[in-house]
């Protein structure tokens, strides 16, 4: 049963980081309609200034939030600089722009910071000893440490989406951006907003992983691809769907990884596309999407 | 004089157009023969592999609109299929000397292969659009990358190591001769093979299923009011566009002699490239394939050597200094390329020429004949 409780806690902690992940590429689906493939190397550009800020001295939770910065700076500048040029007149040549910017960010990062693997360190206590006992399972407090931030980044977003004008503003973009334009919303300023956003929860999510997996340029491959599954899996329009989505598919990973034998880790993918069908099959536009309506 | 010039479609300006195109092509062929080095010819053998898997991803994607990351699952189906008869790790009862294919025939059995997994991964297309696909069929990559590498039955796929059967020997009908000629060989075989799928996939839109394909790309309800049946063109396109990334894979495998799960075109950066090189040729251009590939393969290629040893490139040395050895720069360089090509040339190359070519030559209908003697009323 402890061990039970210790794998769902991991399973969650590890969810936390693909729903952060997640929830960056839904706010950008919501106001360009694009998956943004560069989401995970931005992200992993902001772990190696994470990293570089804390071997200069400063202290670590400073470190993040000035690479959030960062982060906020340069997804503002892929939407204003790659994305917005090309936007409207042809999907296919954003995807490949899109496609440019990570492999430009990827291999820009291997040569500024080389290509070996490094630590990074944890803005939670990670002792051998830093552990609390739930239900007599050992938690380490660094996963409980990320499944909080996961908690205070949606609560923030909360508010920020409903209490605040820029939220309004944000919502209106993501519902109908010619008419939020006729009533006086800059569209341009808002997106950039949207986007710089989504690359700085991204850095969140890069700097809460990188002290457990190692820091090098293939951090955020595979979490990608599992956050867009998780996107995809609750509706790439939803936030709460990109939360439930990252839980759901780090709980199903720490169940294979824990419990089927002739799965284990190295088949998970299988799995996934079995998930993935199952859900959609069923729900074509995600656990929390809304249907688009046909008009002909 | 005015411009654009309008030249009459099948008139004497119109042939030798055409006649002066083909013309440089071939001239481009004799030069490689006769002149390019081994490793340059294996580079253009790669080169025409991705294009006949980018013609595949064209099919679906470029003609039938629907968004497919997944085509380097059928990649590394066929490259196995064409591995494991080979080297003869599955029973194959009737077939093959104790198991063992001869190379040439695996490529029809991966072709087929590929078209019946093709089918099957048409089926959730009928339900999922844009991105909703995109995403199923790259996952369908990772999915099957893992298939072949699952430690259980690695005495039929090779598990993580993968296998090595060996190279396409060149047979003794053609004047190619041992491993020295290999790529050479190759390099006819996939020229021949994308010729081939090329003429079939241009026979296949002017047919009834082509012109349906298109109906769906462009708006489906309108086409399904139409009668078109969406699952069975969605299905057999996906089936068939398979198939000819099947092919290409299975011709990489006997290339290269040996597969393994970590080659860089069975996973997700080789589906992106195989999208990449759809839309950098041109989506939905019959020769886009050919042109995205070669950009891909030979640039990459470039930006590989600038990694290595900036020396060589003249510019390139000049900036960084001549020993500096930089890590991802060409990577870098190619990255920057994609956002300025998507930037500059949103059409694609060869969507992007025409465009720009219709500004100078404008090729129009042939002006009706004069008829000769009126018929009476």
């Amino acid at each position: 049963m402890s061990l039970f409780i210790e794998r769902m806690f991991n399973g969650l902690a590890d969810g936390s980081i693909y729903a952060l992940l997640a929830l960056a590429l839904v706010v950008i689906f919501r106001s360009t309609g694009q998956l943004n493939f560069a989401q995970g190397e931005i992200g992993m550009v902001g772990a190696y200034v994470v990293s570089t800020l804390t071997l200069s001295g400063w202290p670590v939770w400073m470190s993040i939030l000035a690479a959030m910065a960062v982060g906020f700076i340069l997804s503002a500048f892929v939407e204003r600089v790659v994305v917005r040029p090309i936007e409207h007149r042809n999907p296919g040549a954003v995807i490949v722009a899109l496609i440019g910017a990570f492999l430009a960010l990827n291999q820009a990062a291997a040569m500024i910071w080389g290509v070996d693997v490094r630590g990074l360190a944890s803005p939670f206590p990670t002792e051998s000893d830093d552990f609390v006992r739930i239900f007599g399972a050992p938690i380490r407090i660094e996963r409980l440490g990320i499944i909080g931030v996961l908690a205070v980044l949606v609560f923030l977003l909360y508010l920020l989406f409903n209490r605040t004008k820029v939220g309004l503003a944000m919502r209106a973009v993501a519902n109908n951006q010619d008419s939020s334009n006729l009533v006086g919303i800059r569209v341009g300023s808002i997106l950039l907003i949207g986007w710089g956003l989504a690359g700085a929860i991204g850095v969140l999510a890069a700097a809460m992983l990188a002290p457990s997996a190692g820091l090098s340029t293939a951090l955020m491959l595979g979490p990608f691809l599992l956050a867009s599954v998780a996107a995809v899996l609750g509706g790439l329009d939803s936030p709460l769907g990109a939360v439930v989505g990252g839980l759901l598919i780090g709980v199903v990973k720490a169940v294979l990884v824990g419990y089927v034998s002739f799965v284990g880790s190295e088949s998970l993918f299988p799995v996934m596309l079995l998930v993935l069908l199952a859900v959609l099959l069923i729900r074509p536009n995600g656990l929390f999407g809304s249907a688009t309506v046909e008009r002909v | 004089m005015n411009l654009p010039i309008r030249v009459p479609k099948g008139g004497p300006m119109h042939r030798a157009g055409q006649l002066a195109l083909v013309a440089v092509c071939a001239l481009f062929v004799f030069r490689v023969i006769t002149q390019w080095s081994n490793s340059g010819i294996g580079l253009l053998a790669d080169a025409l592999i991705v294009a006949l898997a980018v013609t595949g991803v064209n099919l679906i994607t470029g003609y039938t609109g629907q968004l497919s990351i997944g085509h380097a699952a059928f990649f590394a189906i066929g490259g196995y299929v064409s591995m494991m008869l080979v080297g003869g790790t599955v029973s194959t009862p009737f077939f093959g000397d104790d198991n063992v294919w001869s190379p040439g025939w695996t490529i029809p059995v991966a072709a087929l292969l590929c078209f019946i997994v093709g089918a099957m991964v048409g089926l959730p297309a009928l339900r999922l659009k844009g991105i909703y696909l995109a995403l199923v069929t790259l996952v369908f990559v990772e999915a099957v990358r893992e298939v072949f590498r699952f430690k259980e039955w690695a005495g039929v796929t090779g598990g993580a190591s993968g296998l090595k059967s060996g190279k396409y020997l060149p047979p003794a009908w053609t004047p190619f001769e041992g491993r020295r000629d290999v790529n050479e060989w190759i390099m006819w075989l996939a020229l021949a093979l994308f010729l081939l799928c090329t003429a079939l996939v241009t026979g296949l839109l002017h047919s009834r299923i082509g012109r349906a394909m298109v109906a769906v790309r462009d708006n489906e309800t309108a086409a399904a009011v139409m009668g078109v049946d969406l699952s069975r063109i969605k299905t057999v396109v996906f089936g068939l566009s398979g198939a000819i990334t099947g092919i290409a894979g299975a011709l990489f495998g006997l290339k290269l002699g040996l597969v393994d799960p970590d080659i860089r075109f069975f996973g997700i950066l080789g589906a992106i490239t195989f999208l990449v090189a759809m839309f950098v040729g041109g989506a939905a251009q019959v020769w886009g394939p050919l042109v995205g590939a070669m950009f891909y393969v030979f640039v990459d290629d470039f930006a590989r050597g600038v990694g290595e040893s900036p020396g060589d490139s003249l510019l390139l040395g000049w900036l960084v200094g001549e020993d500096t050895k930089l890590d991802g720069l060409g990577g870098a360089v190619f990255g920057v390329l994609l956002i300025l090509f998507a930037r500059f040339a949103p059409l694609g190359a060869i969507g992007t020429t025409k465009t720009l070519r219709s500004r100078v030559v404008q090729v129009v209908p042939k002006p009706p004949e004069e008829q000769a003697t009126s018929e009476p009323v």
